[in-house]
């Protein structure tokens, strides 16, 4: 708690440091060298439900202030904080706080400090800019939401008209394996690699592949005893940035499909994208039969420059270590969002999500909530 | 074994003049850029980001277009913050030091030149506007010839060997322009003073040079759709002034257009707003006759 508190200590006064700068931003405009974001997030929600990420009733949900911009001609930086409710605390937390090379040749890139994982389709992307209230199942399952850490990342681009990319991250696993103490100088590492590109005019897509190694797997003394009843996942205990179910391994595809008619996406647009992930080594007694998996399949529709529709379809497996044994578990979730974006800066998102207990999963439950997302200052570009 | 050396020299001479040669590789963000540069740089391999019947005020950062600029020696975009919502994340992605800013490989025509339409305040109540002013300077003729002065000057610094060919090619193509603004200018003539009504403001430099007056805009606020209620309250103002034409560019949904143009009785004009894929229209020379040619063939009673 301690580590908290300092913690959120650090985060606001970063939080005051970045709105003087934002005044400042405002007065000066265009050609200043650093760019603000801040993002709300909050809304209304009728239930909690299993592994959800938002409290039940009005709630603040990823709400979060960001700055960027070029240090000098070979380094970029970047720094953001998030707000959290835990345990019905409000809290502070630096997510990503990390410097990037501008100058290396080759197409290579190099990344130090605390910064989002390149694994999956969604893990780097920024949870403002997904298309439903909460991350897929398997995200909040194995990823603890989004998984970001302290560590470096190597990345290459290769020199081709579609993109091949391949990265490799090392991590000192702490906020994975929710622990502020390990042996392991590096708690974890991946390897990711990339392929995109366009088919015609009207369609482009990206197919992904990511191994993610947690060394510090098994090290933790009773990592799994305080979910015997798969009841943790339930709003409260959620925002701890742990995951939930973790293993030695998670190896994750991911793929991508978007169709623009003519590529004038603002107009129209159909986005389609899943992934699928698989943990093993879930402890010393698993036999290569006992792992987790988790998938989704994701469509979204655009007919109109401010309105949106998306369904999602999310599965969860899981075997839950009990001593030398294992108990099955398995969860499904369906969810229907309509969203309405007034401008390029707001969106108001409403959503019904329903769970269906397959086994171990008791709490599963419905839920209906109206959330907002919306952002002041820079633009803040997005990834694909 | 002479022989065989004698081949292996000549294929390293060959590789060696291929390595000289290697054309420069250019990622033009709009198909105007891609177009000038086509003039100033014949031999430029060249792929423009976006096209005539995209926004590029909303394109997306997409695999295909890092791969391209993973690649350029240089970048040329507008600036202005038209492509805020997708260069820079191109940028960070590519990983090529050659296009970074204030790197002469990256050139926006928007420093080049003065912009109209900088608002005296910023603020988002008042919808998408971009602090610099408008970007849509490539519509003006003559702005569009100082960037390409100063873009054959780019390409002279980052090619020295080039040099002589671009300012040449410069020379050449500003003399042709020159003759050609001034033939648009004569036959536009009958247009000057006239009322349009347009979306957004990508025309504003256009109607700037040519003296047309934009008497309503189809949007509420700059960057948002055309509303039902906004249409309206257009109507009722220019009814009393019937504009020249309604104007709307080949990639806004033509629905609103069509709904005023029927109101008011004027016709509507889907004007490409940049280069066109094919066509005659494919140069910046055809591409500005169409624009004439369709706004005269709104004035001419059918």
């Amino acid at each position: 708690m301690k580590h908290n508190k300092s913690l959120s200590l650090l985060a606001g006064n970063l939080l005051l440091c970045l709105s003087v700068h934002a005044a400042d931003a405002i007065k000066a405009n265009a050609g200043l060298p650093l760019d603000i974001s801040l993002t709300l997030d909050g809304g209304f929600s009728s239930r909690d439900i299993v592994l959800g990420g938002r409290e039940r009733g009005f709630a603040l949900g990823h709400t979060e202030l960001g700055a960027s911009g070029n240090i000098d001609n070979r380094f970029r930086g970047q720094a953001a904080v998030a707000l959290h409710r835990h345990e019905g605390k409000t809290e502070l937390e630096v997510e990503e706080a990390y410097i990037e090379t501008l100058g290396l040749p080759a197409g290579l890139q190099i990344r130090g400090g605390r910064f989002l994982a390149q694994i999956g389709y969604l893990n780097s992307q920024h949870v403002h800019a997904d298309d439903f209230r909460e991350r897929p199942l398997l995200y909040r399952a194995f990823l603890g939401q989004h998984y970001f850490d302290d560590g470096m990342r190597l990345n290459w681009v290769a020199p081709s008209d579609f993109l091949v990319q391949l990265g490799a991250e090392a991590f000192s696993g702490k906020t994975l394996n929710h622990t502020n103490s390990t042996r392991e100088r590096i708690g974890t590492y991946t390897l990711n690699a990339r392929l995109g590109g366009d088919l015609g005019r009207s369609q482009s897509w990206q197919f992904g592949l990511s191994w993610l190694r947690n060394q510090l797997q098994g090290e933790m003394k009773g990592t799994h005893d305080h979910h015997h009843d798969h009841a943790e996942g339930v709003a409260g205990e959620a925002h701890t940035h742990g995951a939930s179910y973790t293993g030695r391994n998670l190896y994750l595809v991911d793929g991508v499909w978007k169709w623009a008619p003519d590529g004038n996406n603002r107009e129209r647009q159909l986005r389609v994208s899943g992934e699928y992930a698989r943990v093993t080594g879930l402890n010393k007694f698993a036999s290569s039969a006992d792992v987790h998996n988790a998938a989704y399949l994701s469509l979204v529709y655009r007919w109109h420059p401010q309105w949106e529709a998306g369904i999602r379809a999310d599965a969860l497996k899981v075997r839950e270590p009990h001593d030398d044994h294992f108990h099955a578990g398995q969860l499904e979730e369906r969810s229907v969002m309509l969203a309405y974006k007034p401008s390029h800066f707001s969106t108001l998102r409403l959503q019904l999500t329903q769970q269906q207990d397959r086994g171990g999963f008791a709490q599963a439950s419905n839920t209906i909530s109206l959330n907002y997302v919306m952002s002041l200052g820079a633009h803040g570009a997005h990834g694909f | 074994m002479r022989m065989v050396s004698k081949c292996l020299l000549t294929l390293f001479a060959a590789t060696t003049v291929v390595a000289h040669a290697q054309p420069l590789r250019i990622f033009a963000c709009e198909p105007e850029w891609a177009a000038l540069v086509r003039v100033l740089a014949p031999d430029a391999e060249v792929s423009s980001a976006t096209h005539v019947l995209q926004d590029p005020h909303h394109i997306e950062a997409r695999p295909a277009l890092i791969g391209q600029l993973r690649r350029a020696d240089l970048a040329v975009c507008t600036g202005a913050s038209l492509e805020a919502g997708w260069l820079p994340m191109l940028q960070q992605r590519a990983a090529n030091p050659a296009v970074q800013m204030g790197k002469p490989g990256l050139f926006f025509a928007a420093e080049q030149v003065k912009l109209i339409g900088i608002p005296e305040q910023v603020d988002r109540s008042n919808g998408d506007v971009h602090a610099e002013g408008n970007p849509h300077l490539h519509l003006d003729p003559h702005r569009l010839q100082e960037v390409a002065a100063a873009l054959a000057e780019r390409l002279a610094h980052l090619d020295p060997t080039g040099a002589p060919a671009y300012r040449q090619r410069y020379l050449q193509w500003a003399d042709r322009w020159q003759q050609r603004m001034a033939g648009w200018q004569s036959r536009a003539a009958s247009l000057r003073g006239q009322p349009v009504v347009a979306q957004h403001s990508s025309f504003a430099y256009l109607w700037a040079w040519l003296g047309l007056r934009q008497s309503a805009d189809l949007e509420p606020k700059p960057g948002l759709p055309p509303s039902p209620g906004h249409l309206q309250q257009v109507l009722s103002r220019v009814r009393s002034e019937l504009p020249l034409a309604v104007v709307q560019t080949s990639y806004q949904n033509p629905q609103p257009g069509e709904w005023l143009a029927r109101q008011t009785g004027r016709p509507l004009l889907a004007l490409p707003a940049t280069v066109m894929s094919e066509g005659p229209a494919a140069t910046l020379d055809g591409w500005f006759t169409r624009l004439i040619d369709q706004l005269l063939s709104a004035s001419t009673p059918s």
